[in-house]
């Protein structure tokens, strides 16, 4: 009996890593340009339906599909950040939140009206149903893990990309002080909205593992964007690190409320958010 | 006073929406120049600074470095052009390193001249602290960061703000030392003060404030010091 | 008194008139549709004070309109409350639930507090489909006898929902306009319009932001619980409807105007005639609302009132009482 909850545990892990993959962008986002960005889980959604079309369409494989939207999906980022929440940034909040907020739902729509409201998936072949036997009954499916051992990565490479490279430290200055980085000649749009490529960057990657691993509708963004929040803020905010541990968090939560009861599934993530936020408001790991 | 200066600016005035922080201000700076700007709180010091650099959202008037004029174009071009400032109250990023602080000043600057060598020549406290977060060091240390930073972009005019705000006199004092070496490296200065004394004894000429506009300038030995307080503090006549 | 204010006084007036002689001559639908208008004007009015005036930008508004819903329904089929009490005993419960949510969402701020009044109100949602009394996931239908309790014919039920709006409508219009009127309000609207401006005054912010998270719940949960009498059913994505009480609302205040008394009201009135005209174009009709709330928050933040008000020379319902400079 206590196998079937161990495994339980195991796959809420791995699910844990497609959900900080989620909250990765999320992540940056607020941590940089210091607003939250309401259409972060309709823009994973979006780039879903992309590699569904590339997929169905073309023929690609989803590997191949993800790859080709990597490039657009930085450009789309890169101009989004430019040419519309940069002009909305500044002292009052109600703006950004207001322009993500109305973009969420415009994107919701249009994915409705263009695909139609069915629930969809992205097919992977192979590797969907191969698993790995570890011991008593515990089994790993290989995409999971595939998608584990990403987030992982990903972490590490934008940890780098931070704390070890020019553009890191641009990004760090902006930051920190964009006023301090205008007067001393840094063109902080353009660093803005590289950094916000680099957020269409990890919504990209997590759209083409969540495209293979889960169904996906137009009004999916919603739910993502919850979980992708809800795991910045457990990880403490600005800390990479807690982000991947906020969302295994909930990976885990996840995964035994629904051992419980499948209904309550959703439900245990979004509860024990909210204890843990009750006790610890600054996060698991906050950096600031 | 030269005939074609490094900077020439020509009637300024800044505005804030409705606000007039700068009327109609001419200044000049030539080469191998070390100009004092004195005045009170609020006279419109920074605003002339931030001007400059293209920080302000509407101006008037005209700023010609090197013949060009700046009016309208971004702060990252009047960098590369040659004009580096030192912010009020230094302004360093506090999650950058001191290292990754400096080496900004090189990426937005002109990326020649000075070296990172000759900066922890002028700052030898700093070489031993690169790898320190900037808000670790000490005020004054800070300080010599916002200077270098600025230095590395290889400025030819070099605008510093207030480089005294809340620091010790001894500490002052020694970045005051260091402002003529930095002349003698071909670097022209702006500086912009509240402290009269240090301001003037280092100083080539000198402009006073007052309300947004200019009421007094010359040499420090040449004007009375009678005529720089009065014009300092608004006396009236 | 100033022009623009006597007009707006004649144009209230005129709208008070029409709601109150509007039973005599309209059809079934014509006062379902001005019962649903009413009520959700006070939602709107009521994410107008958060965002607009408080600076607690909201996505889960929809929690206490839904809290309210489920109250109503079971103080009234569960308990066999009267149908007005359960009324008030809806804003009561949305009320108390207030306390806690704010508590959690009041440590976070600005998107970070939109996104999190969120996960509160999808997590209500989730936890009322467990509630096996009333129906759980699926929901519940009132019964014909409860029905009746409020209304023994159709029509005299919809007058009765009718009055009730509008006497709802009135409560929050008339006590919010007094509360903007207040110290409290000129605070509000000072911070709104310059941070340091607002502790000249000597008005607590952090207490200003509480009174008014906790004057709007009460609101919300018996617009909530009125909503429900005209709908004669709860279910967790209805009464908790994202899209019904705070998408539309959001684009109400949006394009009304946000941070003005006139905005919300303005934004309802434009909203009913879009609907009408653009419900046939299915999302689009949604895609459209996204683009025209962006494009208002991107030319003219302050909605259609703020492009009126650079014709007009005065507010048509002022609420704060500006020191003259």
């Amino acid at each position: 009996m206590t196998g079937v909850w161990v495994n339980q545990i195991v796959q809420g892990i791995l699910l844990g890593g497609l959900y900080a993959m989620f909250a990765l962008g999320l992540s940056l986002s607020a941590g940089v340009m210091r607003f939250i960005n309401i259409a972060h889980g309709d823009l994973i959604v979006l780039v879903c339906f992309l590699v569904l079309t590339l997929t169905t369409s073309l023929g690609l494989s989803p590997l191949v599909a993800a790859a080709i939207t990597l490039p657009v999906v930085f450009a789309g980022g890169y101009l989004l950040q430019r040419l519309l929440l940069q002009r909305v940034l500044g002292q009052h909040v109600l703006p950004v939140i207001l322009v993500t907020f109305g973009l969420s739902i415009i994107i919701q729509n249009a994915l409705q009206g263009t695909y139609g409201a069915d629930t969809r998936k992205v097919q992977g072949g192979v590797i969907e149903y191969a698993t790995i036997h570890v011991a008593g009954e515990i089994n790993v499916g290989v995409l999971p893990l595939v998608i584990f051992v990403s987030a992982i990565l990903m972490v590490w490479l934008l940890d780098r990309l931070l704390y070890r490279t020019r553009i890191g430290a641009r990004i760090r200055a902006v930051s920190d002080d964009v006023a301090a980085a205008n007067l001393i000649g840094l063109p902080s749009p353009h660093i803005f909205a590289l950094a916000m490529g680099f957020v269409g960057v990890t919504i990209a990657i997590s759209a083409g593992f969540m495209s293979v691993w889960t169904n996906f509708d137009p009004t999916s963004g919603p739910s993502r964007l919850l979980i992708a929040f809800e795991a910045v803020v457990l990880g403490g905010l600005g800390s990479l690190w807690g982000t991947l541990i906020g969302g295994i968090i909930l990976g885990v939560a996840q995964a035994v409320g629904g051992q419980f009861d499948a209904a309550w599934q959703v439900l245990a993530g979004h509860i024990v958010f909210l204890i843990i936020f009750a006790l610890r408001p600054q996060g698991l790991f906050p950096r600031y | 006073m030269s005939a074609n200066p490094l900077l020439k600016i020509d009637g300024l005035s800044v505005y804030y929406g409705k606000f007039r922080a700068l009327l109609d201000v001419s200044i000049d700076v030539g080469e191998g120049e070390i100009v004092s700007i004195i005045g009170a709180n609020g006279a419109g010091k920074s605003s002339l600074l931030k001007a400059i650099v293209g920080q302000v959202p509407k101006v008037e008037g005209d700023i010609r470095f090197e013949g060009q004029s700046l009016v309208g174009r971004g702060t990252p071009d009047i960098v590369k052009q040659g004009v580096a400032l030192v912010p009020e109250g230094r302004r360093l990023f506090p999650s950058l390193t001191v290292e990754e602080n400096r080496t900004l000043g090189w990426e937005t600057g002109r990326r020649g001249g000075m070296s990172r060598e000759d900066i922890y020549g002028f700052f030898p406290v700093l070489k031993e602290r690169r790898n320190q977060p900037a808000n670790q060091l000490s005020g004054g240390q800070q300080q010599m960061v916002a200077f270098g930073r600025a230095l590395l972009a290889d400025p030819k005019l070099l605008l510093c703000d207030e480089i005294s705000l809340g620091l010790a006199p001894v500490i002052i004092d020694e970045l005051y030392k260091i402002l003529p070496d930095i002349r003698d490296r071909g670097v022209s200065i702006l500086l912009i003060e509240q402290d009269i004394g240090r301001s003037l004894a280092v100083a080539d000429r000198f402009y006073c404030m007052l309300e947004g506009k200019v009421n007094l300038s010359g040499k420090p030995d040449e004007v009375s010091r009678d005529d720089v307080i009065k014009s300092y503090f608004g006396g009236h006549e | 008194m100033k022009p623009t204010i006597l007009l707006g006084r004649l144009a209230l007036i005129a709208g008070v008139i029409f709601l109150i002689a509007a039973p005599a001559f309209l059809s079934l639908r014509g006062m379902q549709l001005t019962t649903e208008f009413m009520s959700l004007l006070v939602l709107a009015m009521m994410w107008n004070l958060l965002a607009g005036y408080a600076d607690i930008v909201t996505v889960g508004q929809h929690a206490f309109v839904g809290i309210g819903a489920y109250a109503f329904f079971g103080f009234l089929v569960l308990l066999g409350v009267d149908p007005y009490l359960s009324v008030l005993l809806a804003g009561v419960v949305s009320l108390i639930f207030a306390i806690p949510v704010m508590g959690l969402i009041f440590r976070l701020r600005a998107g970070y507090l939109a996104v999190g009044s969120w996960v509160v109100a999808e997590t209500l949602m989730l936890a009322a489909g467990k509630l096996s009394a009333f129906g759980g996931g699926s929901g519940k239908s009132m019964p014909v006898s409860f029905v009746k309790s409020f209304g023994a014919s159709t029509p005299d039920r919809y007058a009765n929902v009718y009055w009730l709006a509008f006497a709802l409508l009135a409560a929050a219009f008339l006590s919010t306009w007094y509360l903007l009127r207040s110290r409290i309000g000129v605070g509000l609207t000072a911070m709104r319009d310059d941070e340091e401006g607002a502790g000249a005054i000597g008005v607590n912010l952090r207490r200003a932001r509480v009174l008014c998270f906790l004057w709007v719940a009460p609101f919300l949960g018996m617009a909530g619980a009125i909503i429900t009498m005209q709908k004669l059913r709860v279910a967790p994505p209805a009464s908790f409807s994202i899209l019904d009480w705070t998408v539309y609302i959001i684009f109400i205040v949006v394009i009304g105007g946000v941070g003005s008394f006139e905005g919300p009201i303005i934004g309802t009135i434009v909203f009913f005639l879009i609907r009408e005209f653009l419900n046939d174009l299915g999302v689009w009709h949604l895609i459209i609302l996204g683009v025209i709330s962006i494009g208002v928050i991107l030319v003219e933040p302050k909605g259609i009132w703020g492009l009126l008000r650079r014709f007009v020379p005065g507010d048509l319902i002022p609420v704060g009482h500006k020191p003259r400079r």
